[in-house]
């Protein structure tokens, strides 16, 4: 994606994208697909000595980058997660660990921070309401204050792999503002309620709190502050999602153009027909584009730059529309093979669909985009 | 070879002297529309003098042929220097003409021409395209016989030559061997538009300006030192020509032209302020439309830097040139439909005071330019899918057999082979 990697990042490119090649080919993302979890304790450890779960941390946190930021590193990383079709949460997962490292109590970043970096332990962000609206300051879940402790009651949606955190990141509204919770999956009253994924590499959940008791220090942060930092965690997130979409794009398409040299009909290859070779073209020059904004975002957002929430925006509003087109016209050209189950093309497809919704659908970001500029 | 900084550095503080003693400052002028004034051309043509007369065109330009005789080094501090101010290039003359002749020309013709090129006193067009030969360049069909004195007699037709009816020469492709290959039959000529002969007109366009022109060649007569290079050399030396134009440097290419740089960090203003004034500003469909459209132009910008970038530093083939001239063959007419929508029944017709509904139909018209001209975007598919990635040709039915041939047998084309 980013043409301007060090060599350092190279290397852990071809690491990390061996690593997934070796540990969990496509046939075992399928078979695990059919396997409760969805994906093995191993890969998550042997993830962390990777180094993926470290990238989001600063130095004096146990952290360690390759570069000058840490988020050019993960990116890296989701693009492979991309191109390879791979489970687990390594996003949100990396979101609580970068909230915890930003914000975070000392008490949090001693005792819980260096599990989840390790991946011994996992945690995931629950920020969406069950109707599928992630306004950041939705109130599907409302918290009343009781002495020092807070009481959560009501719903999350879509948070992803759910069933495999032992830590939940819960955004809701409090003390005037937002308030960030990081509850223990065990609490009493959270309550998962498992959806069947249209992406069969990864498990969504709702989570429901009926009089969730946490305690002060479960906040991450201070109570009714954390708007700005949600906005941050909201970025980081999609820069990691465009970035693994962007991975999903560069599987269809290559497999869509070597399929068409390789496939005969009416005497020659189907790729020397105009018809075909022409949506290809537009689809090179689409995925050139979607390479140019990914890396742009994944930037902007390292580096803090003011526009960093425009440019989200407008960035999965673009990618996340044109995955989903890329996976029609790379099905189409493959013809009756991509309709099937054997065909690892549904795969890629399907995962393009929940991308382009999950963290707001393109037309959502387009509206928050007029809102941006207070239109 | 290096130049002592000491010696730019001095070069850089008499240019900036000069410059702020002589010339105004304002943005780039828009180079080769065509759709100029007399008064404008006039105008021009007297800067261009004063420049040259100032020792500051040509700069890396042997003296010999009426240049400073500097290095790249002067003209790049030039250049930066320059930036600010109405340095006009005689349309494509200095850009795209001058740098052709320097390497293709014999020494007469650059003694010749080079000097008042210069000076801005004789303008050049390109005598490229015919009614019969866009896409298709290298089908042309206009003609240049050798008579027993060795000169040419010049007959055909060329089109969308941009600035003819207030240029002096141009430069011109004519088939001189019916029986060679297609393009190995065709030579490149220089051509007085003032001879007998040349006829040039104006073509009215769909927006109602005239900025190109076509010229009709009737029995021209070009004495016989007007052909440039070796006859038969016509198609390399076009290339050769058309690469400079496509972006190494200076030139009309996309990557140069209005769209670089130019993403505005406003929400699409002239469309918000339709909205506003229309009352529509809070319709769903209207905002996804302004978004669109914003989205558009900084996706579009983003994929000009990365591909700009990658092949300046040789990390991207030259080839990729194509993504950033068929991303603005896509890229314009959505964004004239998005504004034509948005714009709503100003549209359609509009009062006297209304300037911007004005020039958002204009903007309509003309929004296809890039996607037909330089290369259509049929073309740029064809340049990506075959050229970047690679897939198979399709069968050609003009090659490999006499020119005169493929003339005949694509008149009477059954599809049978």
């Amino acid at each position: 994606m980013d043409l301007d990697l060090n060599t350092d990042q190279h290397m852990f490119r071809e690491t990390s994208a061996r690593f997934m090649q070796d540990q969990c080919p496509l046939t075992k993302v399928r078979a695990l697909a059919e396997h409760a979890t969805g994906v093995e304790p191993d890969y998550i450890t042997q993830a962390a000595e990777l180094g993926w779960f470290s990238l989001l941390v600063p130095e004096d946190l146990g952290g360690g980058t390759l570069g000058e930021h840490g988020l050019l590193d993960a990116v890296i990383v989701a693009e492979e997660l991309g191109k390879a079709m791979q489970p687990g949460p390594f996003l949100p997962h990396n979101v609580v660990i970068h909230a915890l490292a930003e914000s975070g109590s000392a008490q949090q970043q001693a005792d819980i921070l260096p599990a989840l970096m390790a991946g011994e332990q996992l945690a995931s962000w629950a920020l969406a309401t069950p109707a599928g609206n992630w306004d950041l300051d939705n109130s599907s879940v409302t918290v009343s204050e009781a002495g020092d402790s807070y009481v959560l009651n009501g719903a999350k949606g879509f948070v992803q792999d759910a069933h495999l955190a032992d830590w939940l990141l819960v955004t809701a509204p409090v003390a005037g503002g937002l308030g960030q919770f990081l509850v223990a999956a065990k609490t009493p009253g959270v309550r998962l309620e498992a959806l069947t994924s249209f992406d069969l590499g990864r498990r969504f959940s709702h989570v429901h709190f009926a009089d969730v008791a946490v305690p002060a220090s479960a906040l991450v942060g201070i109570a009714g502050a954390a708007a700005d930092a949600v906005e941050r965690q909201f970025q980081i997130a999609l820069a990691l999602q465009n970035a693994e979409t962007l991975g999903l794009m560069e599987w269809l398409f290559t497999a869509m153009v070597d399929y068409s040299r390789e496939r005969i009909a009416f005497g020659r290859p189907i790729g020397s027909f105009q018809a075909l070779k022409h949506i290809m073209a537009d689809q090179a020059l689409v995925l050139e584009t979607c390479r140019a904004g990914a890396a742009a975002l994944a930037r902007v957002v390292a580096e803090q730059g003011e526009d960093a929430g425009e440019v989200a925006s407008m960035t999965k509003a673009f990618i996340g529309e044109q995955a989903v087109e890329m996976a029609q016209q790379s099905l189409q050209i493959h013809g009756g093979i991509g309709c099937t189950w054997e065909f690892d093309l549904h795969l890629f497809l399907r995962r393009a669909s929940v991308n382009s919704a999950l963290y707001g659908a393109p037309g959502w970001h387009r509206e928050r985009l007029c809102r941006y500029h207070g239109l | 070879m290096s130049v002592d900084q000491q010696e730019l550095q001095e070069y850089r503080a008499r240019a900036r002297a000069w410059l702020q003693a002589n010339l105004t400052r304002g943005h780039a002028a828009e180079r080769g529309h065509g759709s100029e004034s007399d008064e404008d051309i006039a105008q021009e043509r007297e800067i261009m003098a004063k420049i040259c007369d100032a020792g500051y065109a040509g700069i890396n330009v042997p003296k010999e042929y009426g240049g400073q005789g500097l290095t790249s080094a002067h003209l790049k501090v030039f250049n930066e220097e320059a930036r600010d101010y109405n340095i006009p290039t005689g349309g494509v003359t200095l850009a795209i003409v001058m740098p052709t002749l320097l390497k293709h020309g014999s020494e007469a013709q650059k003694k010749r021409y080079v000097p008042k090129m210069l000076r801005g006193e004789e303008r050049w067009v390109q005598l490229f395209s015919e009614p019969g030969a866009g896409s298709d360049l290298a089908g042309l069909q206009t003609r240049a016989e050798q008579q027993a004195d060795g000169s040419w007699l010049l007959n055909g037709q060329k089109v969308w030559t941009t600035g003819a009816a207030h240029a002096e020469f141009g430069v011109c492709l004519a088939r001189t061997d019916w029986d060679a290959l297609k393009h190995e039959g065709i030579s490149f000529f220089i051509v007085d538009l003032h001879a007998e002969g040349v006829t040039v007109r104006p073509i009215r366009e769909i927006n109602g300006g005239a900025s190109f022109c076509e010229e009709f060649l009737d029995n021209v007569r070009l004495p016989a030192d007007n052909l440039v290079g070796e006859l038969g050399q016509g198609w390399a030396i076009a290339n050769y020509l058309l690469s400079i134009e496509r972006g190494g440097g200076g030139g009309d290419g996309p990557a140069d032209s209005h769209m670089r740089g130019t993403r505005t960090k406003q929400l699409s203003p002239d469309l918000v302020a339709y909205a506003r004034k229309r009352g529509v500003a809070k319709d769903s469909d209207i905002r996804q439309l302004i978004a669109t459209a914003h989205i558009n132009d900084y996706m579009y910008n983003v994929l000009v830097d990365r591909v700009s970038k990658g092949i300046g530093e040789g990390k991207m083939d030259p080839t990729s040139a194509s993504y950033i001239k068929h991303g603005l063959g896509l890229l314009q007419p959505a964004r004239a439909k998005i504004a034509m929508e948005v714009a709503g029944a100003g549209a359609i017709a509009w009062t006297a005071e209304q300037e911007a509904e004005a020039i958002t139909s204009t903007q309509y018209l003309n929004c296809r330019v890039y996607s037909i001209a330089g290369g259509s975007m049929q073309i740029q598919r064809n340049i990506i899918s075959e050229r970047i990635l690679g897939l198979p040709r399709e069968p050609a039915f003009d090659r490999g057999i006499p020119f005169r041939e493929v003339q005949k047998r694509a008149k009477s084309w059954t599809g049978k082979v």
